[in-house]
């Protein structure tokens, strides 16, 4: 009885629980989350019954004005490239004249100068130089006022001050441009001024410090966040919920960036957090070197090199006062997200960070850009390797035209090739490789470089694709200039007397396909550290691996010869020029410093005979392998940039047990 | 090895005994409820008691009966604008706080009509424009109707044309706004600034620390990082459909079709034209037309009549010349016929200069170096051109086309800058939709090759077939770079064995037991992969060498984006069903490898795991089958790459090879792979897969050398 009185008491209890939950909370619930507009019962905007009615906010024959032009000049300290700048010095592109190292200068000093005379934009006129560039970072105490002789308000000048100098601002520079590290966010005159990185002391001159990313994926178990602290310390944070922070400075108290103490280097975390300070600047690429994602809190300086590079794609500038949120955003920043960034941020480093030098010249690639009708580089070209400074924007404009987007642009690579003959001294005519070659269905073109104290013959094999003979100046680096004869993406680059069958040609040009970008060749050399003579080597023996091929028989992209010929220093080229195996040497180094990968090897079918016997009679590659050449190369490349593979790529089936008639490439199945 | 844990938690008795003393209790208790009962019941069924505030707005009203606003002449105005704003000195970011999923929530002020002390009104209501701007607003995800909560304002007060309004009351208005504090987080949009004379680059009206979006300014009166740089709506886009022209060559090189221009700039445009001919056209309005024709959408060249904006379309370049304001509707127009803007109007800031790459889709040319411009455009190449024509085109469509795509626009500008960790990267905003559906970013694309002691994760699948899968264990135990090995248990029914009974191999050996049986386990990402590289192996894979398995493992090194496989297989486009066809015989192409023995990278765990499209996940779980086709399409198409098959061609334990029971079993096999192409090619929407000619050997693979000295001897040994 009891029991049941119990039961029904507790059932009208959970009865008016439930119409309770039912009725009252779901009304409180629509007022709780913020009700989303809907069509007709929209409690936003109105819909006016007389909308149509409503006036347009132009009308029609509204006279447009017809003001004077508007006075020309600089106002207020502020400077455009328009207003502050002669460009009518300025026609024939970005030419520099550098202010010689005068006085009391550094040894650095030098160097940053002696680095720029590689540069294809230096000239010896200062009266008809469009940039005048004065190195302003380390002056005599008390040379605040740089005053040399041609300075005329700064007009056209170019203060670079890769430190930070006690005096003077921007603002009491004139017209002159000024690419400082770290710049003030509220002085910086944006596509005026350059922003540059704040280097350590001993940031190197050229090559370049490499990153120290191994790997593309953070290791797991690492820390999420490091937290830049005072005195140069890093500190990793193990509850990301509360870090801790211990930065409340402000821009208007920021003392300005001092010289770089080489702190603590950042841990191993996948995120660096950072403060704004301008003091704090150098962790920016401390961070950027050591993979760890930088996350700037509203910094009072402006980003290097910000007018071209997409800074979203690899750091992450966040409002200091939303430090909460930020930290919160970076714990559910997806895998894809944080894979991109940590890659970005390290190409970024490695593509224009690394080395005094590549400052530099990215300076004057953003200059440049500034001049209406120059070749500028596209976002693209910035912003996905191998960066603006190996993707020269004198070749083309469009991107499509270099080897290194086509998965950007969902493009491939054409299905032709031209193939460029050099004829050296016996002036041979290689009858059965221009047969060969021509015989593939995939030649556009043969182009023979007669380079032969001998007349050019006046005959030449019937062939099914147009042969073009151009006259060589006898100097190796001929074969790599960029000849305007040259009509497709890809270049088969041959010598006279290289033994090819159709089969290997049309093979390799598949292959080159799918690796665009890289050199793909049929003979290999490889590089090793050679520790009793304590510098690099080079052999042509048959190796486990490989590192470079051979130019007397390779595909690669035609871009590389405005590379080789344009990039590069007088001086490498002329070393080159000197030794003749260097050039195959230089070329591999090129493309490899573009890539970071090797090369590509495809089969050859008369491997017995070996790379030396493939290249009787007088030719250069007959010489043997010359040490001082990969050191020198090594040298004036600041590194080894040379990667070894140890792999070919035959055909599928290649050797295969299963009836030639299967096979596609048979000749190269011949023992 | 991991030992399961079991729970088996007993709940505590869920009513306890009630006592007589507990009475009073429950039945208070019991009135509490009641009573709340009847007051949410009325509360409820009251007549729109919660509502009633917005009930306005379902109901449709006139512009002319909004409330009236009495301005007192002595009412405060705000400071004019500072010049030194930046969102980190004049913006409150906590008000954006806490806005969920990194969207800022805006309010929009209810309309009024402003009166002066005499009742004469300050400004016109409202014009088309802003109505449409309110609307696009109220209707995006951005809106909210909560003022509290909201981290923008907008008001009501149209200030889109500064020549509507009376400067000083407008600004008295904005004044008085419930929420203006100073013009914080304040949002004004304005396309026509200035008046006669001088006609000022950004709006006159004072407004402290309000953000302005605004159409026409210079780099005098642009706070960069602070106001956005919109476009002058130009009304004819609503008015006039042109339809996309494919780039090309034009009739006309440059043409100029601007009414108003300054007298100086119309010499020296007439001076183009004579000296170029033909191939220039500027015109000006039209002098003798009769009546009744619109002249707005008419230009004349001497006595001969042009359609615009049609005549656009019929010009590669078109100059867009300042007038007396910097910003011009001209543009608008100009980008929607695919005509290249030539922009002559120094210091103007282009609209949503902040985000679009403007060189991708117009040339700016200096006020003094006008008389260049032909030389100029003629040295940009073909194909430029075209690219631009494109870009101009599509700019148009995506960020000119509306008032709402301009409002739209704005706001996520704003957005982007509040939470810039979420925001929209440069190619979203910038790539034609035609170039962002072709292209790929390889989430792997750093060249980079990892070091060679990190080693690999073999993840060896099994169900119960223990003595072929202690077979490959061991197998690939003996694999130098070999650093951690995961057997997926994938069989619930049956435990495993004993910890006792596994093979003693040098490395960490892992079990895992799935909650189910799929093939999907496969491909988890599980936290015991420690390495970059996963090889995933079947547990009947034993006829792999240790050299092949090491081999394999240095050319992942190499090409660590791609799968690195070793029975390739192909996929044919059948003629005649129409349809794709999985094929397995020897044939000189591969475009797929099989997962039986496979590596790659363990981001792609992540992508199999989470981010396959449609429903294929749960497809393969279903049939049972294709898990390895699956991938191949995931990889091929995040990547953009095509496989690398390792070693030659050996005879491997697969369902295609063994054919139990003679063809039939294998025929029909192949046919569910056939099925699996087709299924996943609809779902993708494409063919990622990418068909090579080639496979990776080690470099003296056949040749002739003492095998001895050779790196990787024991490869393709049947």
């Amino acid at each position: 009885m009891q029991s049941l009185r119990r039961k029904s008491l507790w059932l009208a209890l959970s009865a008016s629980w439930l119409l309770l939950v039912l009725l009252g909370v779901f009304p409180l619930l629509r007022l709780a989350v913020p009700s989303r507009p809907q069509p007709g019962a929209s409690p936003g905007w109105p819909r006016w019954l007389d909308a149509a009615l409503l006036q347009s906010f132009s009308q029609p024959g509204e006279p447009a004005g017809d003001a004077p032009p508007r006075p020309q000049g600089p106002r207020r300290g502020s400077c455009t490239w328009d207003t502050c700048v002669d460009t009518s010095r300025c026609k024939d592109g970005l030419t520099v004249f550098a202010y010689p190292a005068a006085g009391l200068t550094s040894e650095r000093h030098r160097g940053v100068l002696a680095s720029l005379e590689g540069s294809r934009h230096l000239t010896s006129s200062p009266t008809e130089a469009c940039l005048l560039l004065l190195l302003g970072w380390d002056s005599p105490a008390g040379g605040c006022s740089p005053g040399p002789p041609l300075w005329n308000a700064g007009r056209n000048h170019l203060v670079l001050r890769l430190h930070p100098a006690p005096c003077p601002r921007a603002s009491q520079l004139g017209q002159a441009m000024v690419a400082e590290a770290s710049p003030k966010v509220d002085t910086f005159r944006p596509r005026f001024d350059v922003a540059l990185p704040l280097l350590p002391e001993a940031h190197p001159l050229r090559g370049g410090a490499p990153g120290q990313l191994w790997q593309h994926s953070p290791q797991p178990g690492v820390a999420l966040l490091a937290l830049a602290e005072k005195m140069g310390r890093w500190r990793v944070v193990a509850d990301i919920r509360s870090p801790a922070w211990g930065w409340d400075g402000h821009c208007e108290q920021d003392p300005g960036p001092e010289p770089t103490h080489p702190g603590e280097r950042p841990p191993n975390a996948t995120f660096c957090l950072i403060p704004g300070l301008r003091t704090e600047a150098w962790r920016f690429l401390q961070a950027l070197q050591a993979g760890c994602i930088p996350v700037l809190l509203s910094p009072c300086w402006e980003l290097p090199f910000s007018e071209v590079i997409d800074w979203t794609k690899a750091a992450i500038v966040a409002d200091d006062r939303l430090l909460l949120q930020v930290l919160a955003a970076l714990q559910e920043m997806s895998p894809a997200r944080v894979l991109a960034l940590r890659q970005q941020s390290q190409f970024l480093w490695d593509a224009y960070f690394s080395s005094v030098e590549k400052v530099i010249r990215a300076t004057l690639e953003i200059i440049q850009g500034r001049i209406p009708g120059a070749p500028t580089h596209p976002s693209l070209l910035w912003n996905s390797p191998p960066g603006a400074l190996l993707a020269l924007p004198t070749f083309s404009l469009s991107p499509q035209d270099f080897p290194f987007y086509h998965l950007q642009l969902g493009s491939r690579p054409e299905g032709r090739f031209s193939a460029l003959i050099w004829v050296g001294t016996p002036g041979e005519v290689p009858l059965k490789l221009i047969q060969a070659v021509a015989g593939s269905q995939h030649c556009a073109q043969i182009l023979v470089l007669w380079s032969s104290d001998r007349p050019v013959p006046s005959r030449w094999p019937e062939t099914a694709v147009p042969l073009t003979v151009i006259e060589g100046h006898r100097k190796v680096s001929d074969r790599f200039f960029p000849y305007s004869a040259v009509s497709t993406e890809a270049i088969l680059s041959l010598q006279g007397h290289v033994g090819l069958s159709t089969s290997e040609v049309d093979f390799a040009f598949v292959v080159w396909q799918s690796f665009p970008e890289r050199m793909v060749g049929f003979l290999t050399w490889s590089h090793f550290w050679d520790e009793a003579r304590g510098g690099w080597g080079y052999t042509a023996e048959t190796a486990n691996e490989f590192s470079m091929v051979l130019s007397t028989a390779a595909f690669y992209h035609r871009y590389y010869h405005t590379l080789f010929t344009h990039s590069l220093p007088k001086a490498m080229k002329t070393l080159a020029d000197a030794a003749p195996t260097c050039v195959d040497v230089l070329m591999n180094f090129l493309v490899a410093a573009a890539t970071k990968l090797p090369p590509i090897k495809v089969p050859y079918s008369k491997p017995h005979l070996g790379a030396a016997a493939l290249a009787p009679g007088p030719g250069p590659e007959s010489q043997p392998p010359d040490p001082d050449c990969i050191n020198q190369m090594a040298a004036e490349f600041g590194h080894m940039p040379l990667v070894s593979s140890r792999v070919r790529l035959d055909p599928v089936l290649f050797k295969d047990p299963v009836s030639v008639q299967r096979k596609k490439y048979r000749s190269l199945e011949k023992p | 090895m991991c030992a399961s844990v079991k729970y088996n938690i007993r709940g505590p008795a869920l009513i306890p005994r009630m006592k007589t003393k507990h009475r009073i209790y429950y039945i208070t208790l019991f009135s509490i409820v009641l009573l709340g009962l009847i007051a949410t019941g009325m509360f409820q069924f009251w007549p729109h008691s919660i509502e009633s505030s917005n009930d306005w707005s379902v109901e449709k009203r006139s512009v002319r009966d909004v409330p009236v606003v009495r301005l007192p002449a002595d009412s405060p105005i705000p400071e004019r604008g500072d010049l030194s704003c930046r969102m980190h000195t004049c913006f409150d970011v906590y008000r954006c706080g806490f806005n969920p999923k990194n969207k800022i929530k805006v309010y929009i002020y209810s309309l009024k009509k402003y009166v002066d002390d005499l009742g004469v009104p300050v400004s016109s209501t409202i014009s088309r424009e802003y109505n449409e701007l309110l609307t696009a607003i109220s209707d995006s995800d951005y809106y909210t109707d909560d003022i509290s909560r909201a981290c923008l304002f907008v008001p009501s007060i149209d200030v889109l044309n500064q020549n509507t309004l009376r400067i000083k009351e407008t600004a008295q208005a904005l004044a008085q706004l419930s929420r203006w504090d100073r013009g914080t987080n304040h949002l004004l949009f304005n396309m026509l600034p200035g008046g006669p004379p001088d006609y000022n680059t950004a709006l006159d009206v004072p407004r402290d620390r309000a953000l302005l979006a605004g159409g026409g300014f210079s780099t005098w009166t642009y706070r960069q990082g602070y106001d956005v740089s919109i476009p002058v709506y130009s009304p004819l886009s609503a008015e006039v459909a042109l339809p996309e022209k494919g780039p090309g060559p034009r009739r006309y090189f440059l043409l100029s079709s601007q009414m108003a221009v300054h007298p100086e700039y119309r010499e020296e445009l007439d001076a183009l034209q004579a000296k170029h001919g033909e191939s220039v056209l500027v015109l000006d309005k039209c002098t003798n037309l009769s009546e009744g024709i619109l002249s707005v959408r008419k230009r004349c060249h001497k006595h001969q009549v042009f359609d615009f904006p049609q005549v656009l379309q019929e010009a590669t370049f078109c100059v867009v010349l300042r007038g007396a304001r910097l910003g011009q509707a001209v543009l608008s127009d100009v980008l929607q016929a695919g005509c290249v803007p030539v922009v002559i109007a120094d210091s103007y800031i282009l609209p949503f200069s902040e985000v679009l790459d403007w060189k991708r889709a117009s040339v700016v040319v200096p006020e003094e170096k006008m008389s260049d411009m032909y030389s100029i455009l003629q040295s940009i190449p073909q194909r430029q051109i075209e690219e631009m024509q494109r870009q101009a085109r599509w700019f148009w469509e995506a960020y000119f086309q509306s008032i709402k795509a301009i409002a739209l626009a704005t706001l996520q500008i704003i957005n982007d800058r509040i939470y810039p960790y979420a925001a929209i990267s440069y190619e979203e905003w910038n790539d034609p939709p035609a170039v962002k559906w072709g292209s790929v970013s390889n989430p792997l694309f750093l060249p980079l090759i990892p070091p060679q002691s990190q080693g690999f994760t073999a993840i060896v699948l099994t169900y119960d077939r223990v003595e072929s899968l202690f077979r490959v264990i061991t197998e690939v135990s003996k694999v130098p770079s070999l650093s951690k090995l995961l057997v997926v248990w994938n069989n619930q029914n049956k435990n495993p064995p004993e910890d006792s009974l596994w093979p003693k191999i040098r490395v960490p050996l892992k079990v895992v037991r799935t909650a189910e049986n799929k093939l999907s386990n496969r491909f988890f990402p599980y936290d015991e992969i420690e390495t970059e590289a996963v090889l995933a192996i079947d547990d009947d894979i034993i006829m792999l060498t240790s050299d092949e398995l090491q081999f394999g493992y240095e050319v992942w090194r190499e090409f660590p984006d791609r799968l690195v496989g070793y029975p390739g297989r192909l996929h044919l486009w059948d003629h005649e069903m129409n349809k794709w066809k999985y094929e397995s015989e020897w044939t000189n192409e591969v475009s797929m490898v099989l997962t039986g023995a496979a590596f790659y990278h363990k981001y792609f765990n992540y992508l199999y795991t989470y981010k396959m499209p449609g429903d294929i996940k749960n497809w393969v779980d279903a049939h049972m089958n294709c898990e390895d086709i699956a991938m191949n399409f995931l990889v091929a198409n995040a990547t953009g790459k095509a496989v690398i098959k390792v070693t030659p061609r050996k005879k491997f334990k697969c369902p295609e090879c063994t054919a139990i029971d003679g063809l039939s079993l294998d025929q029909t096999h192949m046919v569910e792979r056939s099925e699996c192409i087709n299924k996943f090619a609809s779902v993708f929407g494409t063919m990622p897969l990418k068909v090579v000619e080639h496979r990776a050997d080690p470099v003296l693979y056949k040749d002739d050398f003492p095998e001895k000295l050779k790196s990787f001897p024991n490869i393709g040994s049947l």
